[in-house]
């Protein structure tokens, strides 16, 4: 028994799981489960849905590229049986999963690479151009230690921090 | 799921474009009718200049159906439309070709000829 790839979200579909589609020029749509079958049937594509893999592809989420992948491939021709290699592959399993899954977090670390000191300039932004909203300028001009200092990103936040407790 | 007054579509080039079920063979009240199952159908359209003529009273064998078809391994198929097979007394298809996928359930029921003919079982 084969385990096949949702047409939708391209995952694992498993056997007794899902729904198959024949168009009717003979091409079969495999889905995992009824949301992706749903989903198939409002014509959605499934690279511009957020939660299908397609889409995590498209956007540089995922690994693209990977000898990993290499492995989970659809094999037409059925090996034949040979006791050693049938051991070997068994024991290749959770190793090459260990690799593909260090590969992974590290892609993940790469792509928010960055993301922390965005999400602070942001934040000191936003609170420079929002400060009006919690107090009048009139109060900031006599008492300055409410504006932000010219310092470093750490000491801002934490004025943010007394500020949020202002406004409570 | 193919009731008496259902539409279907012509899988072959029998001469008949559509059909409408009006009787399931089988049993007595039978309800409705599946993939393999014998209908008896009268012809809706036709194409001109064949054998077959508008308002002719045939047997058909389903081929696809939108009910979904659950095999004992699991699977479950649904197919785009209703379509059916324009059949004779023997259960030989009247037409020389088959069109699209037909199910694989047919070749059980000694409808070898049409699974023979179709382009793609599944």
């Amino acid at each position: 028994m084969r385990l096949e790839k949702c047409w939708f979200c391209s995952s694992t579909v498993y056997p007794g799981h899902g729904i198959q589609f024949v168009r009717n020029d003979a091409k079969i749509f495999r889905f995992c489960r009824s949301k992706c079958h749903k989903n198939f049937k409002m014509k959605r594509n499934p690279r511009k849905v957020k939660w299908t893999k397609a889409y995590r592809r498209v956007h540089g989420k995922d690994m693209t590229q990977d000898s990993t992948f290499e492995f989970e491939r659809k094999r037409n021709r059925p090996e034949r049986y040979d006791r050693n290699l049938a051991d070997n592959v068994l024991k290749a399993i959770p190793k090459i999963e260990k690799i593909r899954v260090t590969r992974e977090e590290r892609h993940h670390k790469n792509r928010m690479k960055g993301k922390k000191e965005k999400l602070l300039k942001e934040a000191v932004k936003e609170l420079e151009q929002g400060i009006s909203l919690v107090k009048a300028p009139s109060v900031l001009q006599q008492d300055p230690s409410l504006t932000l200092p010219k310092i470093k990103v750490k000491v801002s936040q934490q004025q943010s921090e007394e500020n949020r407790a202002m406004e409570e | 799921m193919i009731q008496p007054q259902t539409h279907l579509n012509v899988a072959d080039n029998s001469g008949a474009r559509k059909l409408m079920c009006i009787r399931i063979l089988g049993a007595s009240n039978r309800r409705y009718a599946y993939i393999g199952d014998i209908v008896v159908a009268v012809i809706k359209q036709a194409v001109p200049n064949t054998n077959l003529e508008r308002s002719e009273v045939i047997r058909a064998v389903i081929v696809r159906t939108c009910k979904q078809l659950k095999r004992s391994n699991g699977i479950i198929i649904q197919y785009d439309d209703n379509a059916a097979v324009v059949i004779d007394q023997e259960g030989n298809p009247k037409g020389t070709r088959i069109f699209c996928a037909i199910a694989r359930e047919l070749r059980q029921l000694n409808f070898t000829k049409i699974v023979s003919l179709a382009p793609e079982v599944l």
